[in-house]
């Protein structure tokens, strides 16, 4: 009895505290403030920890503006909230940005959080792959949809397809540590952390490493956007900037933030911090560290071009629009 | 059970349940301990402590997810007693109602999930709606039979008085469907619970949903269990609640009705033919006609939100018209190759399971809340652990779907079974006929018509199974293909896939009708008279 008792006072608090936040969050409305919203691409993470710094700190405030991120998640739409107009900005990734203008979105790509792409090959020591030669007469665990991954890094290394053997996965890393599959195709940032926090060793073999050069974690925006909302643009662009380069400076209280700003999002500090260090490399390069974070050049985009063509996608170097970061970094 | 066995003050049937789930843990904790290592399986001592160390987190969780689904279910019901009301008040409209409830039933999750968050924007608005449309058919369809389920004699009694249609209504009617309604929201509640856990998965910040996805990609097996029996344990209490209010409430229980028992056959059967033409025909037109004006008035983009003329150019005009259609046909077949021996096999297993506890009652106080529990399991947390377990081939694929039709199933046939007319068993008895004979002329004769609404609404939750395990666990099929939109922003593709899997739902609900005509013209003519 005593429990349940405890229970329902425990329910009560929590009720109150719902009407906190929310007398709090309308407060915040009240302010002068430009609202606008960042469609994230995946559920609150370490992942997009230096878009809460930006917050938190009121890199946006400072600029007239407030942001809301809306969380993605395994079936959550990117893209379309900022066709319709209910996102300012979204996290995509170069190919399936590519893939939504080809299908009529008037999308630009106006800045580059992953100057590498974080796709990779996980295996395990004693039957490791670490070169895309040693996929072949593997067993690969994937969701078929990335086929077209697979296949563009077989065809920039002259690996035989053929000699690979799919199996369908969906994200999940226990197929590989239960023997059903050699290896699997998945982020370096998150499966071979799972394994790595639950002592399980793992070999991560960076596609990127191997040619597949594909910009990740895209900020883009509408045609229309960048033509009238600018100031808006440079604003949440230039917060961004601000927050991943502390992010950078200070992984550690970017993870606690994280943790801090999600109780209920089911976080442990372990895997946080580890993904907070493996996307250091993928975000932070020799051309963020010469022009700021979130830069692209006529040449990365010509790469992009070339992996993106063999992944039947043509694209013209218009796609990508740095008018935006030229402002924020200018 | 030996008297000598039993605990004091403790009622047979108690311990027996209790002894049941004694040895459901220890299987289970000796499962874990043989599988320690693999990543598949928590036992009950982990799942536990999982629990105690994570209580904040997982009842804040809960508590969000429980809200959702709470005013889904109320959302989805009042829809339900409205159409129900629609069809009461202008009988006519019952077929084309009962119609087009169906197609909205039969949409996918996995597409409509996406569809509603663009729509909604942040907030909970896809995890409530989500909830409401998983429970709305499952209450519809008992509240149909039960707003007519009242004595003729009432009927006469009320005209008796001089009073009016609004009075019958009101004095008949009304009260005699509230048994029915009872029945409905029961198996509305688990339901509910699963819809606000998919709709979580379009994009929320809390809830058990959120919780479950960051344990399976997380390989944290001792979390993804406790979710599910977490999950489990509300929809099965939902469940038992709303039963005890039904027991308290009603003076009489009705049978469970799962479906709309067939039409009264017309005397021709090109007349009825012709009726059933027409019907398919005037709900096809009404649904295009309803996406267009909705998808209009709302002025929804046309990158999402593709119109029937989109559909019908991507799969029929265009000049990739081919090759769209090719792949939608290589993943329906891939889901076909899975779905059909699925379900079979669940049907087969619930008439199995049924007789067999008809043959052996002593074995249905264990088994029966055993059955319930595992029926109340949100699929989205079952599909992964049972492809982890059994393999992403055809084995895991089948069984999943099998799980979610053996268990409505089950339950329709002990009902039905319980329909046995009294007179022709005490006849059999008395002439000493064994009881695999009484079965076989008596019992199942009577059942059919209960397994058969069974196997009709197991329809559309064999298709969200196999859709479901497609998504979540193997990669493959229809599920597959309708979540892959969300890297290709294909809109026409998902929005066809609706079209066809929302198509192939409604086409096995008419199959399934048929064998039903059929079978009981021959074992239960009177189910098909008036």
């Amino acid at each position: 009895m005593t429990q349940f008792d405890l229970s329902r006072r425990h329910l009560l608090a929590m009720g109150l505290g719902g009407v906190g936040a929310y007398a709090l969050g309308s407060r915040g409305l009240m302010a002068q403030q430009n609202q606008v919203a960042l469609q994230l691409s995946w559920l609150h993470s370490v992942q997009f920890a230096g878009s809460y710094i930006a917050d938190e700190r009121g890199f946006w405030e400072s600029r007239g503006l407030s942001v809301r991120l809306d969380a993605g998640g395994p079936n959550a739409p990117v893209e379309p909230p900022v066709v319709t107009g209910t996102a300012l900005v979204g996290i995509s990734a170069a190919d399936y940005t590519a893939a939504a203008v080809q299908q009529g979105a008037p999308f630009r790509i106006i800045g580059v959080a992953m100057q590498n792409n974080p796709f990779a090959i996980a295996s395990l020591p004693d039957n490791p792959v670490n070169t895309p030669q040693d996929l072949e007469g593997k067993r690969i665990g994937m969701p078929l949809a990335n086929m077209p991954v697979l296949r563009t890094l077989a065809t920039l290394n002259n690996v035989d397809i053929d000699a690979i053997e799919v199996i369908p996965t969906q994200y999940d890393a226990a197929p590989l540590v239960a023997g059903e599959v050699d290896c699997l195709l998945c982020w370096s940032t998150d499966l071979p952390v799972a394994m790595f926090v639950r002592g399980i060793d793992s070999v991560t073999m960076l596609m990127a490493d191997f040619g597949y050069t594909l910009h990740s974690q895209t900020y883009i925006a509408t045609e229309d956007s960048i033509a009238n909302r600018r100031a808006e643009l440079v604003a949440l662009m230039a917060g961004e900037v601000a927050g991943w380069n502390a992010y950078r400076e200070d992984l550690d209280a970017a993870t606690d933030l994280t943790l801090a700003r999600f109780p209920d999002a089911g976080l442990d500090r372990p895997t946080q911090i580890e993904q907070a260090r493996r996307q250091v490399p993928l975000m932070f390069s020799d051309l963020t560290d010469a022009q700021g974070f979130g830069w692209f050049t006529e040449e990365t985009v010509a790469r992009n071009i070339e992996t993106l063509a063999l992944l039947d996608m043509p694209v013209e170097p218009e796609l990508w629009d740095r008018s935006i970061l030229e402002e924020v970094h200018g | 059970m030996t008297p000598a066995l039993r605990l004091p003050f403790v009622p047979e049937p108690v311990f027996r349940q209790m002894a049941a789930m004694l040895v459901t843990l220890a299987l289970w904790q000796l499962a874990a301990m043989g599988l320690a290592g693999r990543y598949m399986l928590a036992g009950p001592v982990e799942v536990v402590q999982h629990i105690l160390q994570n209580y904040g987190l997982l009842s804040r969780a809960l508590w969000v997810t429980f809200q959702n689904a709470a005013w889904g279910f109320v959302a989805g019901n009042l829809a339900a007693i409205g159409l129900a009301l629609i069809v009461a008040l202008v009988p006519q409209t019952r077929m084309l109602v009962a119609a087009l409830a169906l197609v909205v039933f039969c949409l996918p999750l996995v597409a409509t999930g996406p569809i509603l968050r663009v729509l909604y924007g942040p907030g909970p608005g896809p995890q409530i709606t989500l909830a409401a449309l998983a429970v709305y058919y499952t209450t519809f369809i008992p509240l149909l039979v039960g707003l007519r389920a009242a004595p003729a004699s009432w009927f006469d009694l009320i005209r008796l008085y001089g009073r009016g249609a609004w009075t019958v209504f009101v004095q008949v009617r009304v009260m005699a469907s509230l048994p029915y309604l009872l029945a409905g929201l029961q198996i509305a509640a688990p339901a509910a619970f699963l819809g606000a856990m998919v709709g979580e998965f379009t994009g929320a910040d809390r809830g058990i949903g959120v919780l479950a996805l960051r344990a399976m990609r997380g390989l944290d097996v001792e979390a993804t269990w406790a979710i599910a029996l977490i999950a489990a344990a509300v929809s099965m209490l939902a469940y038992g609640a709303i039963g005890r209010i039904t027991r308290t409430k009603a003076d009489t229980q009705p049978e469970m009705l799962m479906a709309v028992k067939p039409e009264p056959s017309a005397q021709l059967v090109s007349a009825r033919v012709f009726r059933i033409v027409m019907l398919v025909a005037l709900t096809a037109a009404l649904v295009i006609a309803l996406w267009w004006a909705l998808m209009e008035i709302f002025a929804l983009n046309r990158f999402f939100a593709k119109r029937p003329d989109d559909v019908w150019r991507y799969l029929v005009t265009a000049p990739t018209a081919q090759a769209n259609r090719a792949v939608l046909w290589a993943a329906t077949s891939a889901s076909l190759e899975y779905l059909i021996p699925g379900y079979l096999a669940g049907l087969a297993l619930g008439v199995a399971g049924a007789l067999a506890l008809t043959l052996a009652p002593a074995l249905g106080s264990g088994v029966l809340p055993v059955a319930i529990a595992l029926r109340s399991v949100p699929i989205v947390t079952t599909a992964p652990l049972i492809v982890l377990a059994l393999g992403r081939g055809a084995a895991g694929t089948i069984t999943i779907v099998a799980v979610m039709t053996f268990f409505p199933a089950l339950v329709a046939c002990l009902q039905g079974l319980r329909q046995t007319p009294g007179q022709v068993l005490d006849v059999m008895r008395l002439y000493a006929t064994n009881p695999v004979t009484r079965l076989w002329y008596a019992q199942i004769p009577a059942m059919l018509p209960a397994f058969f609404a069974a196997a009709r609404l197991s329809v559309p939750a064999a298709i969200l199974a196999i859709t479901v395990a497609e998504w979540l666990a193997t990669g493959r099929g229809l599920g597959a293909l309708m979540a892959l939109t969300a890297s290709t922003s294909d809109y026409n593709l998902l929005w066809s896939a609706i079209v066809v899997v929302t198509l192939g739902a409604c086409i096995g609900y008419g199959l399934v009708s048929m064998v039903e005509r059929a079978v009981l013209v021959r074992v239960a003519p009177e189910q098909l008279r008036n």
